[in-house]
């Protein structure tokens, strides 16, 4: 009996280390650091990004080019905590949904973001074309955290003509009551001075420059 | 109306009765003739009609105020900073999306700024199924001309109006349906479609800009992230409402406020006043009508691809819209929004939906929005102190007919317009469509409720006026009928969902409360 359950525990132990490896190990470090991304959701928002905007597809951006850790991290910092949490669980969710729906091909019970290039593809297709309504609404709220932080790239939009125009906005009173978000009134940016005529009315210029933060840099 | 320079000075002392997040450092107690809680269209034209009737008001609002500075241009960040829950809010029951804002003006800094009075026939059929006797459209007139005139409501310019919207018009004049250029409250619009991430040209005449300012200069206080817990009340009277101040984005609470009033006014939204209302002891519902009869404007979209580049970039955000089959159930606009939030709706993963986004700058997408009346949910607190709520939704079979016919049209006047091809956005279908013949399959029961995206950005009637007491939470002027001195102004109070967009409504009707109560005070 006391044998039994030595054997019992012991393989209590075995599983409960390989569950934990399966969850938290062999996650490679990234050479940046993130406010709130762990290593298993930067490997997995890389891992889904590369398989849903192939290289070599109709918009020259690919995946691997779009810093989505990124941008799902600087999201995370204005997230609604509650909403942040769900995010996560669709993370780990993605991350384990082996072990529920093997990945076609060798070993395809491992963890998504081991899974070849090709598997992945397979995983994510299974969960776009089921016939399962509550499997296409899990993919496609992975697939809307992806395309916001694919589509919100400054490259994606300078490709797809869709990044903001630069103009300089006009000064009015609401400008000189309202302080920058978090900052008292004496940091208001604008004096009674500073303002000047109101919104013009002349259609932006198409051929005019873009805004800043999504303007190509010079290499 | 062009509004003119206000004295330095002056600005500078408006500048005083602005609270900020940063500028609380103790307690506050305050008092006030009349407290508004909620900045948005409602609340804030309530608030400036009070305080030019000579009336001291103090207006509460729980986000912050933006300025162009600090609009994200890109529109999941943006979202996330002006949206409540970070704008991923849905329903369950019948999954949909629906978003609430949380900053100074509330829904106007990110909205499209549409301007639809509706059709005597909406107020008629408020009046007669709720016994509104004096609801109606001629009454209302005034208030709608003075709210007009006040925020420069008119018909989008055709030199801004750009591809994505022409084009709708093309699709209407081809198939002989009546459409229009969306009025709107916007002056001087160079056309950069911002307006949901906020308008840096500040054309949009959002509340900040507009009626806020203008409460300000009349001696109204106002106070930024200052989240309202509980209305005190003492049996039939209110006496005021307390709550914390609460930090923009984190949403942590710190400091304890109470405000007292002789008289408050809710117009915190639909979705909130309603568990604002249930967290103060179940206040005001003798009826068993606050929280329920939730309806909303199921939107769905279409979009269309054109054989060449539109300039989806430019353009008024929503600038035209047919009104031909309102008395049907629904109302067509033309819509662009940024990319990133439109893609929820591309269909395809991999080579398939990079395929589709390389054809952006050659596709348009216009919207429907339906008057699902028989389609009605709950809104309940939850726990906590949080006034984001659990909303539960459910789209009647019945109604389903009448956004198929919606998204059939849609996918028609695509193809009058020369579309190539369209990508309707219903799951099990073919996700693309390249004729009007092939579309047809949108009006059979091959598209059921839970295969249409929809989204769900007007809300109505949590708190709905009746004219008897044992039907509706509010009256006519939008006083509760249980407590004599709280009145409810956001379109809580719509008794159904009014068949267009709704902020010009809640507007000219909080005007007409204001009035009812600087008289009574």
């Amino acid at each position: 009996m006391i044998a039994a359950v030595k054997l019992a525990a012991a393989i209590l132990v075995v599983l409960l280390g390989l569950g934990l490896r399966r969850l938290l190990g062999g996650y490679p470090t990234t050479s940046r650091s993130y406010r709130h991304l762990r290593r298993r959701e930067i490997a997995l928002l890389r891992a889904t990004t590369d398989a849903m905007f192939p290289a070599r597809g109709a918009v020259p951006v690919s995946g691997a080019d779009v810093d989505a850790p990124g941008y799902v991290d600087a999201w995370f910092d204005v997230l609604h905590p509650l909403r942040r949490f769900q995010i996560r669980l669709l993370l780990l969710f993605f991350e384990q949904v082996t072990l529920f729906f093997w990945a076609p091909g060798p070993r395809g019970w491992r963890r998504f973001s081991a899974l070849s290039l090709q598997q992945r593809i397979e995983v994510l297709r299974g969960w776009y074309s089921s016939h399962w309504f509550a499997r296409r609404l899990v993919f496609t709220a992975l697939r809307s955290v992806l395309g916001i932080a694919y589509l919100g790239d400054p490259a994606t939009m300078r490709f797809l003509r869709v990044a903001p125009y630069d103009f300089a906005s006009p000064v009015l009173d609401a400008d000189v009551l309202y302080p920058p978000i978090g900052q008292g009134p004496d940091e208001i940016v604008y004096g009674p001075e500073d303002r000047g005529s109101p919104a013009d009315g002349v259609p932006i210029d198409l051929d005019g420059p873009i805004h800043p933060d999504y303007a190509e840099r010079p290499l | 109306m062009s509004v003119p320079l206000v004295d330095p000075a002056e600005l500078l002392a408006m500048r005083g009765r602005l609270r900020v997040f940063a500028q609380y450092d103790r307690d506050v107690r305050e008092s006030a003739d009349v407290v508004v809680v909620g900045s948005g269209p409602a609340g804030s034209v309530v608030a400036y009609e009070l305080a030019a009737a000579g009336r001291d008001v103090i207006l509460l609002e729980e986000g912050p105020p933006f300025t162009p500075s600090e609009f994200t241009l890109e529109g999941g960040l943006s979202m996330a900073r002006t949206m409540r829950e970070s704008g991923l809010r849905t329903t369950t029951g019948s999954i949909m999306p629906t978003m609430q804002a949380i900053c100074l003006g509330g829904g106007s800094l990110v909205n499209s700024a549409i301007c639809v009075r509706p059709p005597a026939f909406v107020f008629d059929a408020w009046s007669e199924m709720f016994e509104l006797e004096h609801t109606t459209r001629a009454e209302l007139e005034t208030h709608f001309d003075a709210v007009g005139e006040f925020l420069g409501i008119a018909p989008t310019p055709e030199d801004v109006l750009g591809k994505r919207n022409t084009l709708f018009r093309d699709g209407c004049d081809a198939l002989g349906i009546s459409s229009e250029p969306i009025a709107r409250n916007v002056r001087g619009c160079k056309g950069t479609g911002e307006c949901f991430t906020g308008c840096r040209n500040r054309a949009k005449q959002s509340m900040d800009i507009s009626y806020i300012p203008e409460a300000l200069r009349l001696g109204t206080r106002v106070f930024t992230s200052v989240q309202v817990q509980h209305i005190l009340s003492e049996g039939t009277r209110v006496r005021g409402v307390e709550g914390q101040v609460v930090e923009p984005f984190t949403g942590k609470r710190s400091y304890k406020l109470h405000f007292d009033a002789q008289l408050v006014v809710l117009a915190a939204g639909c979705m909130a006043t309603p568990v604002l209302l249930q967290k103060s002891g179940n206040l005001a519902n003798r009826s068993d009508q606050v929280g329920r009869n939730l309806q909303f404007h199921p939107g769905v979209a279409v979009a269309g691809v054109f054989p060449e580049p539109i300039d989806v970039q430019f353009g008024a955000t929503q600038g035209y819209q047919s009104l031909e089959f309102l008395d049907r159930g629904f109302k067509l606009e033309s819509l662009w929004a940024p990319p990133a939030v439109m893609a929820v709706r591309t269909p395809g993963f991999g080579h398939e939906l990079l395929q589709h986004f390389s054809a952006i700058p050659r596709t348009a997408a216009w919207d429907a929005i339906c008057s699902t009346h028989r389609s009605l949910g709950t809104v309940r607190a939850r726990r906590g102190a949080t006034l984001d709520p659990a909303l539960r939704w459910h789209l009647h079979p019945d109604d389903a007919p009448l956004l198929r016919e919606a998204l059939h049209t849609l996918a028609r006047l695509f193809f009058a317009a020369g579309a190539e091809r369209i990508l309707p956005g219903v799951a099990r279908l073919a996700p693309v469509m390249h004729s009007a013949d092939e579309a047809r399959v949108l009006l059979t029961e091959a598209v059921q409720g839970r295969d249409l995206v929809t989204g769900g950005n007007h809300v109505f009637s949590t708190t709905r006026m009746h004219g008897r007491a044992d039907e509706g939470v509010v009256d006519e002027i939008g006083r509760c009928h249980d407590l004599d001195n709280l009145y409810i102004a956001d379109t809580g109070i719509f008794p159904r969902c009014p068949s267009v967009n709704p902020m010009y409504t809640a507007m000219a009707l909080a005007r007409r409360q204001a009035h009812a109560i600087a008289d009574r005070l």
